[in-house]
């Protein structure tokens, strides 16, 4: 749904973006991750046809945005990161105003924009001021505004971002809800544990070029080479654990073995099967108690994959 | 020109013009404006009014109640204006670096609205105010209409002439808003331009024609009787005003020629030009704000267009 290849964007001396090359298939949850500067919203600004690229092509939904544009803001819908609210408007005409800026017919707004809220759980907030309403309520609005002409693609830049706990669950639903809808959606957020949640792909940048792109699980096993299995045992004695390391290097299938607090993290090889992993620990005499697969996370995949990157 | 007509009337039903106006008429600005507006206009009519019975009075003089009238009705006429002026480069320089200020630009920017659509519904919502203002003066006007004397042409092109005035200004006011990310400066620039535009631009117009009298006289020729004003001040919308309000004034009476025009715009005085159409002041103001304008109006479309598919470098924001 959404192809980029060899986009290069600079302003002034800075290589905002160089060479960044991604794809998102259609019905995806993309995750948009990188650092501050890293180059998400200037690729988003791009796809939103806001910013003009200096080289490379953006095509979304089969049509090339330095192209056509107009085609394309019909088939997306954008929320930027920082956004602003009309004041002595409510949030029903406030939907109603956007219907009309995208030529929803008269008739229809009102029940688009009712329809909206419903969706965004404002339905009982139809008739205040876009102004008193909360932060988190504000972004959920915005969102139900990227919706009013049903586009096919959302562009949602950092949706998350200041949002309290709450407002960030209640974000992610939303989200989820919009992917079940069949929207193909491109998202950029700072919270990864969030993204990992939520995401089916991912895409890693750093100082404007993709470090990683993928599903989400390709990205993450990537990152994390090899499998690591955690391994509790009865005892918690450090000098203990330390040897009983030092000793499981030799079972065949350990790659190698470390203390982590209480228990022990140890690195297999490829084809090592856990079960007879456990079978080697249990007969070398070690009193296991608990024996279970560490997943790798995002972020760690994301320090991995972009070197001392912060996201 | 189908296709201009039909913008035109696509403009006028154009989403932006109505939020505007919900928004703007639900503050208590809106009426404390209109209020004040009225306020100022009907108490310097009075005023007027009452200098002029009381001057009478100690010069124990009759002065007509017809004079009393047009006097009034002049004075107010050019104080609307001075007001127009005033109030015009306020309204519309937000229109556009407002929406950036509040970082809604980009949501209007992704929208199916052209940029011609953007400008031209914020012109429309900030003129459809100026408009609502010189509407509701009317019955205030209507008051010193009962003392005769105001001819209904003199009124309908003194009308004219300020809401021109008015889109003139407004256009002016929503370029700089479309060039400036600041209200701040969009306002100050707009003022500048007004001030520059209707005052400035006279008083250059008077030294010019006070440099060229004094050429004619050094030359010995004889006056032709329009000589005195250069274009600057012919097409000033106040000397507009008083050759309306005037008709019989010594100075700004009758028409002058386009050929007469150009010569006096460049200096150059002799023979007198006849050639090409004559034209009244008010008509030569008309013309020339309505060409500003919609080159101001251009020149905001041209603008918008670049901040959308070609923008500017310093548009680059957090995160890029």
């Amino acid at each position: 749904m959404i192809t980029i290849t060899g986009l290069r964007k600079r302003f002034g001396h800075f290589q905002a973006l160089d060479g960044v090359e991604l794809t998102v298939p259609k019905g995806e949850i993309f995750g948009f991750v990188g650092p501050n500067g890293a180059g998400k919203t200037t690729t988003i600004r791009i796809l939103a046809t806001l910013t003009r690229a200096d080289a490379g092509r953006a095509i979304v939904g089969g049509i090339p945005v330095g192209e056509d544009p107009a085609a394309v803001r019909a088939l997306i819908g954008y929320m930027p990161d920082f956004f602003g609210v009309y004041d002595r408007l409510t949030s029903e005409e406030y939907l109603e105003f956007y219907a009309a800026c995208h030529g929803v017919p008269r008739r229809r707004r009102r029940v688009v924009a009712k329809e909206l809220l419903e969706l965004v759980e404002l339905g009982d907030r139809a008739k205040f001021q876009v102004d008193t309403l909360s932060r988190g309520q504000k972004q959920r609005l915005c969102l139900a505004r990227a919706l009013v002409h049903d586009p096919s693609v959302l562009l949602l830049d950092e949706p998350a971002s200041g949002l309290d706990p709450r407002a960030r669950v209640e974000m992610r639903e939303l989200v989820k809800e919009l992917s079940r809808m069949g929207k193909t959606i491109l998202i950029s957020s700072h919270i990864l544990p969030e993204l990992e949640e939520l995401c089916t792909w991912v895409g890693f940048i750093d100082r404007g070029r993709m470090a990683a792109v993928g599903p989400m699980s390709q990205v993450r096993d990537r990152a994390t080479t090899g499998r690591r299995l955690r391994v509790v045992l009865s005892s918690v004695d450090p000098e203990w654990l330390q040897q009983v390391a030092g000793q499981m290097t030799s079972i065949a299938g350990v790659v190698r073995a470390e203390v982590a607090g209480d228990h022990l993290e140890v690195a297999v090889g490829e084809h090592t099967e856990d079960h007879v992993l456990l079978a080697e620990l249990v007969k070398a005499g070690l009193p296991v108690r608990a024996f279970a697969p560490i997943e790798g996370d995002l972020s760690e995949a994301f320090l991995s994959l972009t070197g001392d990157g912060q996201p | 020109m189908k296709q201009f007509w039909l913008r035109f009337v696509r403009g006028l039903d154009n989403p932006i013009v109505v939020r505007e106006g919900i928004s703007r008429m639900r503050t208590w600005r809106a009426p404390l404006a209109i209020t004040l507006y009225l306020g100022l206009l009907g108490a310097f009519g009075y005023a007027v009014f009452a200098v002029g019975v009381i001057s009478s009075q100690i010069s124990q003089t009759t002065q007509s109640a017809t004079t009393l009238g047009a006097v009034t009705f002049d004075s107010m006429s050019v104080f609307e204006l001075v007001l127009v002026l005033l109030f015009a480069p306020a309204l519309a320089a937000g229109a556009i670096s407002g929406e950036r200020e509040r970082q809604t630009f980009d949501s209007l920017l992704v929208s199916k609205v052209s940029a011609f659509g953007i400008v031209w519904g914020k012109l429309i919502a900030s003129l459809a105010y100026i408009l609502l203002l010189v509407v509701s003066a009317i019955p205030l006007f209507a008051f010193v209409l009962i003392f005769g004397s105001i001819e209904p042409d003199q009124i309908l092109i003194t009308q004219a002439l300020i809401v021109v005035t008015a889109f003139t200004v407004g256009s002016v006011a929503l370029f700089w808003s479309a060039l400036y990310r600041r209200t701040l400066a969009a306002t100050v620039s707009a003022y500048g331009s007004a001030f520059a535009l209707y005052g400035l631009s006279a008083a250059v117009g008077y030294l010019l024609t006070y440099i060229n009298n004094i050429r004619y006289q050094n030359a010995s020729a004889s006056l032709p009787p329009d000589l005195g004003i250069h274009p600057l001040v012919y097409g000033n919308p106040f000397t507009a005003f008083f050759t309306l309000l005037v008709p019989q004034g010594p100075t700004f009476g009758g028409s002058i020629h386009l050929g007469r025009l150009v010569q006096l715009l460049v200096l150059d005085g002799r023979p007198v030009s006849q050639w090409g159409p004559a034209i009244t002041s008010w008509q030569l103001s008309l013309y020339t704000q309505g060409a500003l304008a919609l080159l101001c109006v251009f020149g905001a479309v041209m603008l918008v267009r670049g901040r959308r598919a070609l923008p500017l470098r310093r548009v680059a924001v957090k995160g890029s």
